[in-house]
């Protein structure tokens, strides 16, 4: 079996007979990305009026379905409706610290089952967690960033905020506010670079997943077909006031 | 790689798939499709053509300092818990996959789509091996229910009309099944939601390894991709060497043009940026993470004449614009990557004794060349890798006599004017009204389906004179 | 530069050319002796062999203040390849370099060179045109053969559907993989028909070969002509029948 050094070592020995096709450089990166990260989230605080537009017709494009409220408190209504639609009666969603906001406490009044994904990770959690998604019809999630440019809901996992959420149910709901948007897959960067390059900052999940619209395939004679693994309609609450 | 489509010598099999009349037309939907819709998301990119050069400039800048880059990417998927191997080959890659499987009791094992691993033709060693393998992108899951290789990188089961995928899943999962792909979709979203949930291994390969942050980057449409990295145990990631980039900016470039080239999306429906095991606290995500470099024969080519080949994307792009490809397909070519940029991996992957035929499978258009994200000169490459069959007398030797033999009579304007006169004379049975309907021989290769004009009674150069 | 396919197989279309740059107050002069290029050399890969065949070309060039070339792919030959090809011999290599920078096709030198926008002629019918994949893409030109063809007033010019896509010839290619080169002819004949032209109209020697081989032999009422006899005009029409 190759090692590391002897692998390496080949490469180093091609690359030794070659200069390489042409001048190049890979993209230039921000010299201080916090204090780049901290200019993106100044320029959306006042932008975001703009940017929640672009969203929406983005997302519409890629056939998400847009809701917008004032308040948090008005958002379990328009839950409980997308789960009268779909004729789902349980629910799963990320835990409070996660979301921000109890979604237990809040669809308390509606009848409806909310499992929420515990913090813990424990053998037995993990199975039952695993049976509850994947049998819900509906998933209810935040979102840590929310691109215009493409409609797209950027998604850090970690305790609390399990991949299933928005991956196994049938329909997918991310709630988020202002705070969350971003323009330009340009500031998507500074953003992650700001991200990785925190070292103060507990590498919470193991996967950031970018959700642009359902799933979809067009593997049989290039006829479009939504949920095919994945969520068959994502759904996007937008708060103004704020999600958390 | 052994195949017994490559018994039957190209040709052969390019003039078999020219005359599978559904073949054609699903070729022809297709590929125009694709060709619009990849129009239509440039057409909304102005800054396309200046992302396409830096997309070009940052897979060369990586090449120039691959070893540092591959370093970085090992240390950081290693600091974040994950395993990295190293595979000179395709069966040392195999080997590894099949040691873990082992070691780890895996009975099955989910696979999202990944041309590495059909590369190294990776499903049919863990079947040795007793570990069933299940295709879990669509288009995948159909060619593995029907035996048959991918003809497509990016829509693998396009030959297929919707009613043999329908009679297909009636045969094969027992059932019947109308032939609409809504209904075939959902069957295939119940039949492998029970496989994502119940596997013990998820394979993947990679679009992307960001060597800064160690996270190996997914872009896919159907889930699938989604499910075998968070569901399953052990999360195997095949990648080939190539596919690694220095940083998330630099990330963000090839994300802006990828789904625009090989689907006309803006972006693929789902993006995972997959960061080592599952950590602490955390319900899902595979307990072990395996990130396998490939080489196969690209190590090689860091210095050899396809080191441009390097930088491809898999986007497909270049497939749906050429006019061979449109017209025979992806079998025909006969190895796991057909169409303009497949004859040059093919070369990398396999030598060049195995495109002896393919190199020549080119009109030489540069309709490739027009529409690959980061531009790779595929017309030249192919020029050169037909100097390299000359020069290595891999060219049959016939062939190269003719050419020695065409070169003197351009050199010599006496001897050209000999045969000249000859080719006037030998043509005098066979001419028609000025025209050439059928020659015999080599010449009835052309004959066999146009008219060839004659050569003419007086040529230009004989013609000055009365024009000077 | 007259080019092999047309001295032999085309020699109406060089008589045009002369027609129309003499119209234009060019003064023609054709170095005797011209061969080929070396393209089909160049691409199936006898590298060696079409350094010799450019090396001849350059120096029966030397002397001319412009070379103006029938064909996208020669033109196209001359001005990218041969610099490359002849890199091992200094000399020789400059002499390429200053070649291809007073190497023009047809339309490129009309258009660009000459500064013409109009070239009247008596040519009328319906006529679609074909890009030519060197010119299009090697050459990067696709405006002037139109404008050319648009601004004579007989003209009823239709834009070709999916123009830009291969004609199927390709040099050897149209031998080494005859069926595939037909059946790719054929779904460029199937688009042209469609149009309801009369008269299809290319830049390029070998499309035109393959084009009107296709038409004829499908019995098409479709003419192919080189954009030179269009703007030549009745006299240079007919498509040489002896």
């Amino acid at each position: 079996m190759t090692t590391r050094v002897q692998f390496l070592e080949r490469v180093r020995r091609e690359m030794g007979k070659t200069r390489g096709l042409f001048p190049a450089t890979t993209a230039p990166r921000p010299a201080r990305p916090r204090e780049a990260a901290e200019a993106v989230r100044r320029q959306l605080a006042e932008r975001w009026p703009q940017a929640v537009e672009r969203f929406r017709a983005e997302f519409e494009r890629v056939a998400g379905v847009f809701h917008r409220v004032g308040r948090l408190d008005e958002v379990p209504a328009v839950l409980a409706r997308i789960a009268a639609e779909k004729g789902a009666r349980e629910v799963v969603g990320w835990d409070p610290a996660a979301l921000g906001w109890d979604l237990r406490a809040a669809l308390a009044p509606h009848d409806l089952v909310v499992l929420l994904a515990p913090p813990r990770d424990g053998e037995a959690d993990r199975r039952r967690h695993r049976e509850e998604a994947a049998r819900a019809p509906l998933g209810v999630t935040g979102a840590d960033w929310a691109l215009a440019e493409t409609g797209t809901l950027i998604l850090f996992s970690g305790p609390g905020r399990p991949r299933s959420t928005s991956l196994l149910p049938d329909t997918h709901v991310a709630v988020f506010g202002p705070a969350a948007l971003l323009e330009t897959l340009e500031q998507v960067g500074v953003m992650l670079e700001a991200h990785h390059a925190d070292p103060a900052r507990v590498d919470g999940g193991g996967a950031i997943t970018f959700i642009t619209g359902p799933s979809r395939t067009a593997d049989i004679e290039l006829t479009l077909t939504r949920g095919v693994h994945g969520p068959k309609e994502v759904h996007a609450i937008f708060v103004d006031a704020g999600a958390a | 790689m052994s195949d017994p489509i490559l018994a039957t010598p190209f040709p052969r099999r390019a003039g078999a798939a020219l005359k599978d009349a559904y073949l054609q037309e699903a070729l022809t939907i297709a590929t125009t499709k694709f060709i619009d819709l990849r129009k239509e998301a440039f057409a909304g990119l102005p800054e396309g053509d200046a992302l396409r050069d830096r997309a070009r400039g940052i897979k060369e800048a990586t090449l120039q300092r691959l070893d540092h880059y591959l370093e970085q990417l090992a240390d950081n998927v290693q600091r974040l818990g994950g395993h990295v191997h190293w595979a000179a080959t395709g069966e040392e890659a195999r080997e590894v996959i099949l040691r873990l499987c082992r070691d780890r009791g895996v009975k099955m094992a989910v696979k999202s789509k990944s041309m590495a691993t059909e590369e190294i033709e990776l499903n049919a060693a863990l079947e040795r091996a007793g570990v069933t393998p299940i295709e879990t992108d669509l288009g995948e899951y159909i060619i593995q229910l029907a035996h048959e290789r991918p003809s497509h990188i990016i829509a693998p089961a396009i030959h297929k009309t919707k009613g043999q995928v329908a009679d297909l899943f009636s045969r094969e999962l027992k059932g019947r099944f109308a032939a609409d792909p809504e209904v075939l979709t959902a069957v295939a979203r119940r039949e492998l939601r029970q496989k994502f949930l119940q596997a013990d291994m998820g394979i993947t390969g990679a679009n992307f390894a960001v060597a800064d942050t160690g996270t190996i980057v997914l872009v896919t449409n159907e889930g699938n991709g989604r499910m075998v990295t968070s569901l399953p145990r052990i999360h195997v990631a095949v990648m080939g060497m190539e596919k690694v980039i220095p940083s998330m900016t630099d990330l963000m470039v090839f994300l802006a043009i990828l789904a625009r080239s090989a689907t006309g999306q803006k972006l693929s429906s789902y993006t995972t940026l997959v960061r080592g095991p599952r950590r602490p606290g955390e319900l899902e995500g595979p307990e072990e993470l395996h990130l396998i470099l490939m080489d196969g024969g690209r190590v090689q080519q860091i210095a050899g004449p396809l080191r441009e080949a390097l930088y491809c994307l898999r986007c497909g792009a270049c497939l749906n614009v050429c006019p061979v490809y449109r017209q025979i397909g992806g079998h025909a070519y006969g190895y796991t990557y057909p169409g303009p940029i497949g004859i040059l991996l093919t070369a990398m992957l396999e030598g060049d004794r195995a495109v002896k035929d393919l190199a020549h499978a080119s009109s030489l258009c540069g309709a490739c060349k027009d529409v690959c994200p980061v531009r790779i000169d595929i017309p030249r490459m192919l020029v050169d890798l037909r100097e390299h069959l000359d020069r290595g007398r891999i060219a049959p030797r016939s062939e190269r006599l003719v050419f020695r033999l065409a070169r003197r009579l351009m050199e010599s304007p006496t001897l050209f004017r000999a045969c000249v006169r000859a080719g006037r004379w030998l043509q005098r049975p066979f001419v028609r009204a000025g025209r050439l309907r059928r020659l015999p021989f080599f010449f009835g290769k052309w004959t066999a389906t146009r008219e060839l004009p004659a050569v003419a009674a007086r040529t230009f150069s004989e013609r000055w004179k009365d024009l000077a | 530069m007259i080019t092999c396919l047309g001295d032999l197989f085309f020699p109406e279309v060089g008589e045009a050319m002369v027609a129309v740059l003499r119209r234009l107050g060019v003064a023609v002069d054709f170095p005797p002796g011209q061969t080929c290029c070396g393209m089909p050399l160049f691409n199936s890969g006898y590298h060696d062999d079409a350094a010799r065949v450019a090396a001849r070309t350059v120096r029966l060039f030397e002397g001319a203040e412009h070379v103006v070339v029938p064909s996208g792919s020669c033109a196209w030959m001359v001005k990218t390849e041969y610099a490359s090809l002849l890199k091992g011999d200094p000399a020789l290599r400059a002499a390429a370099e200053a070649l291809a920078a007073r190497t023009w096709e047809l339309s490129q030198f009309l258009v660009t060179v000459l500064g013409v926008s109009r070239v009247e002629s008596d040519f009328a019918g319906r006529v679609t045109y074909h890009d030519s994949c060197h010119l299009l893409r090697g050459l990067g030109e696709s405006r002037a053969p139109r404008a050319l063809l648009g601004a004579v007033s007989g003209v009823d010019l239709v834009e070709l559907p999916e123009a830009d896509q291969c004609c199927g010839f390709g040099g050897s290619f149209s031998v080494r993989l005859p069926e595939v080169s037909s059946a790719i002819l054929d779904k460029k004949l199937a688009a042209v028909e469609g149009t309801g032209a009369d008269c299809l109209v290319a830049c390029d020697g070998g499309c035109l070969m393959q084009m009107r081989g296709g038409l004829e032999r499908r019995g098409s009422r479709v003419r192919a002509l080189h954009l030179a006899q269009i703007l030549a005009g009745s006299t240079a029409e007919r498509t040489r029948v002896e």
